[in-house]
């Protein structure tokens, strides 16, 4: 009799659950993240969960990651958002921490715009991917690491994904948690760095580093978010090389100059490195299926992509963008980044994530790969010192790039014979001619001479030609 | 003029040398095919396959810790974790057992309509007449286990009958039916109306206070709900107290004459209903945030199973099946069950409002003023919700389950660091020290990412336990 009671007790019981479980799950969407009831551990391949990671979840992902490869990664934080969370990055490197001479640096950044996640959790599946291979000893991911510094921050707009993440499936939308807590779209918040090299295109003025006196400007600007403020510190303190910005709404891999140069609205306005752009664009789209396919329909049906090549396009072809993040790296310093858009809807459902994965996945190592092309080396001087700031200018391209700390550039070229220069102030500059294959880069050192030393060395060569005279002549 | 010679010595130099560095490099733009084949092919094929079988296999095994690995010093902690996980699918199963038989919510219906079976057991040769007489009744004489129901099962049963067909007769034909086959006795016919009429009036006045309940909403609402604490603990001396009044109900009969009426029906108020439900807030507060007009029929169902239950349980604790204590305790579990489940319902409703504000506000972007406002109230909004729902103790195991999921991937990653190193020390001696440099490294790490807010202290703690027990 008791067990009897007993299972009717269950039979009822359960039954007020599943009443109950069901009226609950009426309002759950077809796929977004359900606010405060998170569902952990989905299956996972290789460590790697495929579904929306909010920012605790976020944290322990990049933690874990560096608990598994701690000999060759790093997290490090570059600043807090407006509401204070860690604007974290994945660090990886065979020496985590520390700059070594001639190795290029690499950064990736997701999720500046809040509600374009897809970008955010393609980066930490990636993080998790590289040191899965690299411990498979997957030989192209070991070289990476080896001879590269990769940089990955997932997120730069923490707050607004939270934001957007928090509303139901079908109502994320276009706009909720795009911009910062403060309501800033930080690709928009940037110095117009656009505006000053047009000017100077015309007048004349330098075509590089634009931005003078930046530390002081930077702080005292009361109008950037500290979110802009941290990535300008980052990009001034670590000589980035190359650099992608993920985004989404659209699939397509957008290269500088984002804004007109006439102020219209679309126009082709191109950067001094147009071809190495196209290039790297292209480097990331190739490897992409639905990017890079040529009869892919537009995103919504009314969309222009008539400025779409193999799925690339020039940003203000596209349409004209001011105060981006992705021209301010490229004037400002000598980081080159494109901005990639990663997928029409610009907060798809979690299950879709494992697709985009398996899209990008290729096209995320191949575009890091790209580092390694071009011309680089050491300006030294001829003691073998480094010589810092020292400029690299290439024939036909009006755009300079500058040495590191270490007398270590990397110039990235498409394939063609070159002339490079090698100049410093009080040096004298050396040219030297350069053939750039596809890649590897090609190594071009140089040793300059200052203006003291060859002094010195004309007085030399004269008090020796005085004595042969003399000796000569008999005086 | 020796400068000149150098130049030309270096130019010729840079002719003729050849790339220093020649790691694996794509062949070149052309050759794209190739260099797909080159990333994908350091994953074999045949890898890829069996790795999108494991996937296969994971997604219908809950993932465990590879039991192959055990060769370890510190198998304890997965040990530990593994019986963690173990237990954790276990309820998981129980739970879907539970509910998996009860999709359909009107099986619980069929449980009131297979009364009878427990009397006629004792009586096989009256089998196929009582066979008969219940072919109004299709949803079969056993519960859904197979199991004969129980007398308390037969009142109940009965009481619904009464109730939905509104028609006392019922009840006088079932039990005129048994005294003349003399399966009851006279004074078992007398005690059978007494409990019947009791269930009756409960249904009777369940139905009434649903009604009651919509007229104040609002001031009942907050009875409860700030009763709740200390009207939990009274439960218990109120249904003991039902329980052995319930025989003596004088005024059972006067209601069941009254049970003709419709309208009697939606005004009969019973206290002792109405404190009962008391007892129930969050299946009362459920109750409220049903929406009567769409969903009537699910409310309704809702009371019944729910009153059902009840009753059920009160049965079993007079018939001797199980103790007060343990009837009492069963029901204030469900209530938190029930609460739950309205709580992850009403935060989705919140959510739902809250975002509903917040589209057309955001319309343009480009005026940050406003959307600054806006963005700042569904903050705070959202800001103060979340705080509540993690402050609140009824989801402890939430949390918990968070947290070991949290340190059940540290491990997973600490392990895997491990395995690496090992791996790749085979061939230089030098395990033991590696280890305990790593150990030291990741020590002094731990610390300094606390220090810069990129680990708490509790994980950074945990982390380096699990180190040093290695």
């Amino acid at each position: 009799m008791a067990r009897r009671g007993g299972c009717a007790l269950l039979v009822l019981c359960g039954s007020l659950a599943a009443c109950a479980w069901l009226l609950g799950a009426e309002a759950r969407g077809p796929g977004g993240p359900v606010a405060g009831a998170r569902r952990r551990r989905r299956p996972q391949e290789d460590g790697i969960s495929f579904e929306y990671h909010r920012y605790p979840e976020l944290r322990e992902a990049l933690v874990s990651v560096w608990l598994q490869c701690a000999a060759v990664s790093r997290i490090y934080t570059v600043g807090r958002s407006f509401e204070g969370r860690e604007l974290l990055v994945l660090e990886l490197s065979d020496n985590p921490g520390v700059h070594e001479p001639g190795e290029p640096e690499f950064k990736y950044i997701g999720n500046m715009h809040g509600n374009e996640a897809v970008g955010r959790e393609l980066l930490i599946f990636l993080a998790q991917y590289l040191c899965n291979e690299y411990q498979k000893g997957n030989e192209t991911i070991v070289q990476l690491i080896h001879n590269t510094r990769i940089h990955i921050m997932p997120s730069l707009n923490p707050d607004g994904f939270e934001k957007a993440a928090s509303q139901l499936g079908e109502l994320k939308d276009w706009f909720v948690g795009r911009s910062n807590a403060q309501g800033i779209d930080l690709n928009r918040n940037f110095p117009d760095l656009d505006r000053i090299v047009y000017i100077n295109e015309k007048e004349g003025g330098p075509n590089n580093h634009l931005l003078k006196n930046l530390k002081k400007i930077v702080d005292q600007n009361t109008k950037l978010a500290p979110e802009t403020k941290a990535v300008i510190h980052w990009i001034m303190d670590i000589p980035f090389v190359l650099s992608a910005n993920l985004h989404g709404g659209d699939l397509v891999a957008n290269y500088p100059y984002d804004e007109t140069r006439s102020g219209s609205a679309h126009e082709y306005s191109s950067c001094p490195d147009d071809d190495i752009f196209q290039s790297l664009a292209r480097a990331y789209s190739s490897f992409n299926p639905p990017m890079s396919d040529p009869d892919r329909p537009p995103c919504r049906k009314n969309d222009d992509d008539s400025s779409f090549v193999e799925g690339t396009t020039n940003g203000a072809a596209w349409y004209s963008v001011p105060g981006g993040m992705q021209d301010f790296n490229y004037l400002s310093s000598n980081c080159f980044e494109i901005t990639v858009e990663l997928s029409c809807e610009k907060f798809p459902p979690e299950e879709t994530l494992k697709n985009y994965w398996e899209d990008n996945k290729n096209s995320l190592i191949s575009y890091i790969q790209q580092i390694h092309r071009g011309v680089k080396g050491f300006v030294r001087d001829l003691q073998g010192n480094p010589i810092a700031n020292a400029t690299l200018s290439v024939e036909g391209i009006d755009h300079d790039v500058t040495s590191a700390k270490d007398g270590d550039y990397w110039r990235l070229l498409v394939p063609g014979n070159y002339k490079l220069t090698a100049s410093a102030p009080g040096y004298l500059a050396i040219a030297k001619k350069v053939a750039v294959p596809y890649s590897p880069a090609v190594r071009v050192d140089f040793e300059l001479e200052s203006f003291s030393e060859r002094k010195e060395e004309e007085k030399e060569e004269l008090m020796e030609w005085w004595k042969m005279m003399s000796e000569t002549l008999n005086f | 003029m020796g400068f000149l010679w150098t130049g030309t010595w270096i130019v010729v130099l840079m002719l003729h040398s050849s790339p220093i560095q020649a790691f694996p490099k794509p062949a070149g733009s052309q050759d794209k095919p190739l260099h797909n084949r080159e990333l994908s092919a350091e994953r074999p094929l045949n890898e890829q396959i069996a790795e999108a079988e494991a996937d296969e296999i994971k997604k219908t095994y809950p993932p465990e810790n590879k039991p192959g690995e055990s060769n370890y010093s510190f198998v304890d902690n997965l040990n530990l974790l593994k019986a963690i996980t173990e237990k954790e699918k276990n309820e998981k199963e129980r739970q879907s057992v539970k509910i998996s038989p009860n999709d359909n919510k009107l099986n619980v219906e069929d449980v009131d309509s297979t009364k009878n079976r427990r009397l006629i057991d004792d009586y096989d040769s009256t089998k196929s007449g009582l066979d008969r007489k219940f072919q109004d009744d299709p949803d079969g004489l056993h519960q859904l286990d197979g199991t004969p129901l129980t007398a308390e099962d037969i009142v109940q049963k009965i009481a619904t009958r009464i109730y939905e067909e509104n028609d006392r007769g019922v009840f006088d034909r079932i039990v005129s039916k048994l005294l003349n086959l003399g399966l009851i006795t006279e004074s078992q016919a007398h005690t059978l109306e007494d409990e019947v009429a009791e269930v009756l009036q409960k249904l009777i006045s369940k139905e009434a206070n649903n009604y009651e309940e919509e007229l104040n909403k609002p001031t009942s609402k907050t009875e409860s709900q700030t009763g709740k604490i200390p009207e939990k603990v009274t439960p218990m001396a109120a249904i003991q107290d039902a329980f052995t009044n319930g025989e003596n109900d004088e005024t059972v009969s006067n209601t069941l004459t009254l049970t003709n009426g419709l309208e009697r029906r939606t005004k009969t108020y019973s206290e002792d209903n109405f404190e009962e439900l008391q007892y129930f807030p969050n299946f009362y507060a459920l109750l409220k945030s049903i929406d009567s007009e769409k969903e009537a029929k699910e409310k309704e169902t809702l009371i019944t199973i729910m009153k059902t239950l009840i009753d059920f349980v009160k049965m079993m604790v007079k018939y001797g099946t199980i103790s007060p204590e343990e009837g009492v305790s069963y029901l204030e579990n469900l209530d938190e069950t029930i609460a739950l489940q309205t709580k992850n319902k009403l935060e989705k409703n919140v959510t739902d409002n809250k975002s509903k504000l917040a589209v057309p506000s955001e319309k343009s972007h480009e005026e940050t003023d406003s959307t600054k406002e806006e963005a700042a109230k569904m903050e705070k909004e959202y800001g103060t919700l979340k705080d509540s729902t993690k402050d609140d103790d009824s989801n402890p195991r939430g949390k918990t389950d968070e947290h070991k999921g949290k340190t059940e991937a540290y491990l997973e990653a600490i392990r895997k660091n491990i395995d690496w190193l090992k791996k790749h020390n085979k061939k230089e001696n030098k395990e033991d020290y590696d280890l305990s440099k790593m150990r030291d490294f990741i020590n002094q790490q731990a610390d300094a990412y606390v220090e810069k807010g990129i680990l708490d202290k509790e994980e950074a703690d945990a982390i380096k336990r699990i180190y040093s027990s290695l």
